[in-house]
């Protein structure tokens, strides 16, 4: 029953209905022009016979006289049919024919009378021949004192006899029953076999929608691995079901990163908290001097602003890789932007012991957001700051030759285009990154100084690998023997 | 300077009281968004700091009342919602700056004293004089002692914020959005870097340093 009401809701035993229903009310209209258009006819066949026999008579009456006539009509009188036939003489008795209940006014003046009679009455059966057969026996009997309607012809012959040749409208009706039936068997027979295959179809359609309702209750019961599986038939469904994967595969993302970011914070936000925790437990600790609170105090909030720059990086990652930062794209002179945040960094670059070289093609414009765009910039060129410059700087000291090696200062910033993509390049000849963890140090958190000496929350090259990301690009790192080449690809946007 | 702190959080608002208190200004304080903006409407202050999100009605809703009822008190938005968009939507309400949670102190006090004095319409001087150091704004010339001081576009513009506020605190990350127009926190002390170069230029050579470092809050232009 469940299911019965579940088909009935389904779109295909809706719309099959539907056009069963337009059919059938066509269908109607067809009958009922059918049926008027085939009575008229008979009608006017009727007619066209009627005068005709009346003609036949008249000729016979004329030139073979009264007996003639008399045999004539009482021969076609018990012919079976319709036909119905009167012969009399004008004191009005019956000479030949099969009707015996003609209307006295039909008999008084000629002309076209139509009437209702007894068929009980009206035949003769003795004249009338035995039924053919049991279906004409049935029919007889049934019309046993039934009302019938007459058309008739009343003429005067020559002769002064009266003729009276005419028939009965009900068995014209009858032949419109049986094309009527006829065509009412078929129609029957359509709408049966199209509701079939209405409901064949709705079953078809509903069972590949209940594999797709099956899947999305797999995945809400926490399986979101599960995927709505696609046919090779590429139709309308299959179509659904790969929009739906797609869907499934970005959300699966979305959580897989949401999680990243819980597992995140538990790890790399609990180990300085615990720091801060330890600091302010030990400056709380009998025998220390108001100069020791100060400097515990003083490296509490330090870490907390550190604690809050972490946070506010992981926030910002997770919102740039959720897109809901897509809205605050605008058209932005990446030119201009670029070269802004190297007349930011180049005096800092300086201090460092570097030299920064800028190669910046004109008029770039791209949809995009500039702030964080600035920001991915600004990580690159922390991060050559912090690693190449530094740590060359520390190299050369510690080879105690006391001389700079010429490349290893140099920091080239390029911004350009190349096959359709904007390329942001920041190069450095540094230490470099090893091959097996150029693609590891993109992920929140890694951070290959294994001693953690230097600050930094390890999410600098994730910020811009999700700037990357948002703007349809890549990030990727390459080796510039020796060194950094960080790459920024965007698409061109129109 | 007279104060309104609508801010629900009673710690947190009990501590800028009291911290405020010490910088030697006065402050009221409202714990939800109704008393917030009759407090607001009625009395007359020289600066609002309000609480974005607050019971019974959000700051954004106080500001647009008070901006439609002409009242122009500069107002500082604290929030916990740090996103560019969080911050224009802020802004655009009435809101005169927008200071992220959780923040330094001496970075509120240098605001809403930067803010208070906004207000006044000395901000629209053509000319800015500290001691003997003159910023022409219409010429874009600079001059120590009667001598000309060459200076890169941004240098200038930095010159001029900090002139412009001159005896008052600039923190790092107020030159940063208003020089730079960056809303983020790089790692490295950038400012830093480009104040010194500055300060070489307007004070190398000369007897008073007129721009100082405040520890801890960030710099200031003065005599």
């Amino acid at each position: 029953m469940n299911n019965i009401a579940k088909l009935w809701r389904t779109t295909t035993v809706r719309l099959t209905a539907l056009f069963i229903l337009i059919f059938i009310v066509f269908s109607f209209a067809l009958l009922g022009y059918v049926g008027f258009q085939s009575s008229i006819e008979i009608q006017r066949a009727q007619s066209r016979d009627v005068a005709w026999e009346i003609r036949q008579f008249r000729n016979l009456d004329k030139h073979r006289g009264m007996r003639a006539l008399a045999i004539a009509v009482q021969r076609i009188s018990s012919q079976p049919g319709p036909g119905i036939y009167y012969l009399g003489n004008p004191a009005g008795e019956m000479i030949a024919g099969n009707f015996f209940a003609i209307p006295p006014n039909v008999l008084s003046a000629p002309g076209q009378y139509s009437f209702p009679y007894s068929l009980e009455d009206a035949f003769d059966r003795r004249v009338r021949r035995p039924a053919e057969n049991q279906q004409e026996e049935h029919e007889n009997s049934r019309r046993e004192g039934r009302k019938s309607q007459a058309i008739v012809r009343s003429v005067v012959l020559d002769s002064g006899l009266l003729l009276v040749v005419g028939r009965d409208i009900v068995q014209r009706r009858d032949f419109t029953q049986i094309i009527v039936r006829t065509l009412a068997f078929g129609l029957i027979g359509i709408v049966l076999f199209s509701a079939i295959a209405g409901v064949l179809t709705a079953r078809r359609v509903l069972r590949r929608i209940d594999t797709i309702n099956a899947t999305s209750a797999v995945i809400m019961s926490g399986n979101m691995s599960e995927r709505v599986p696609v046919t090779k038939r590429d139709d309308e469904f299959d179509q659904l079901a790969t929009g739906l994967n797609e869907m499934l595969d970005r959300i699966e993302q979305l959580m897989l990163g949401l999680k990243q970011v819980t597992d995140n914070v538990a790890h790399d936000l609990k180990t300085p908290l615990t720091r801060l925790r330890n600091r302010a437990e030990a400056a709380l600790r009998e025998g220390s001097t108001d100069a020791d609170h100060r400097q515990a105090l003083e490296a509490t909030i330090a870490e907390s602003d550190q604690l809050i720059s972490t946070f506010n990086a992981l926030l910002l990652i997770a919102r740039i890789e959720a897109g809901s930062s897509t809205d605050a794209l605008s058209d932005v002179d990446v030119s201009q932007s670029v070269e802004d945040v190297c007349e930011l960094y180049g005096p800092v670059i300086e201090d460092a012991g570097g030299q920064l070289i800028v190669d910046i093609e004109r008029g770039i414009n791209l949809h995009a957001n500039h702030e964080l765009l600035s920001q991915a910039l600004v990580n690159l060129l922390e991060n050559t700051i912090k690693y190449a410059l530094k740590e060359s700087a520390f190299k050369a000291k510690g080879e105690g030759n006391g001389g700079k090696q010429i490349t290893s200062e140099q920091i080239l910033v390029s911004l350009g285009r190349q096959n359709g993509r904007v390329l942001i390049t920041v190069t450095d000849h540094g230490p470099g990154i090893p091959e097996k963890d150029r693609a590891r140090v993109l992920e929140r958190f890694v951070r290959l100084e294994k001693s953690r000496t230097k600050s930094g929350s390890g999410l600098g090259l994730a910020l811009v690998a999700a700037v990357a990301k948002l703007h349809k690009g890549s990030f990727e790192i390459h080796n510039a023997h020796p060194g950094v080449k960080a790459v920024i690809s965007l698409p061109e946007t129109k | 300077m007279k104060i309104l702190l609508v801010e629900d959080d009673s710690e947190a608002a009990t501590y800028l009281v009291q911290a405020l208190d010490e910088a030697g200004h006065v402050t009221h304080h409202a714990q939800d968004g109704e008393t917030g903006y009759a407090m607001a409407s009625n009395m007359e202050y020289d600066v609002l700091i309000i609480d974005r999100m607050l019971p019974r009605r959000d700051g954004i809703s106080i500001i647009e009342t008070l901006r439609a009822e002409d009242n122009e008190t500069p107002v500082l938005i604290l929030s916990a919602l740090g996103e560019v968009e969080d911050r224009v939507t802020g802004l655009r309400s009435g809101g005169d700056d927008y200071l992220t949670k959780p923040y330094a102190f001496s970075e509120l006090l240098a605001r809403i004293e930067v803010l208070a004095r906004r207000s006044n319409p000395a901000e629209a001087a053509t000319s800015y004089q500290v001691g003997d150091l003159r910023l022409d704004r219409l010429s874009r010339l600079v001059m120590r002692d009667d001598e000309k001081i060459l200076l890169q576009p941004r240098e200038y513009r930095l010159l001029e914020f900090l002139m412009k506020y001159s005896g008052q605190v600039v923190t790092r990350t107020m030159l940063l959005e208003n020089v730079w127009d960056y809303h983020f926190d790089p790692q490295t002390n950038v400012i830093d870097v480009h104040m010194s170069r500055l300060r070489a230029k307007i004070d190398r050579g000369h007897k008073k340093q007129l721009l100082q470092t405040i520890r801890g809050a960030g710099y200031m232009i003065r005599e």
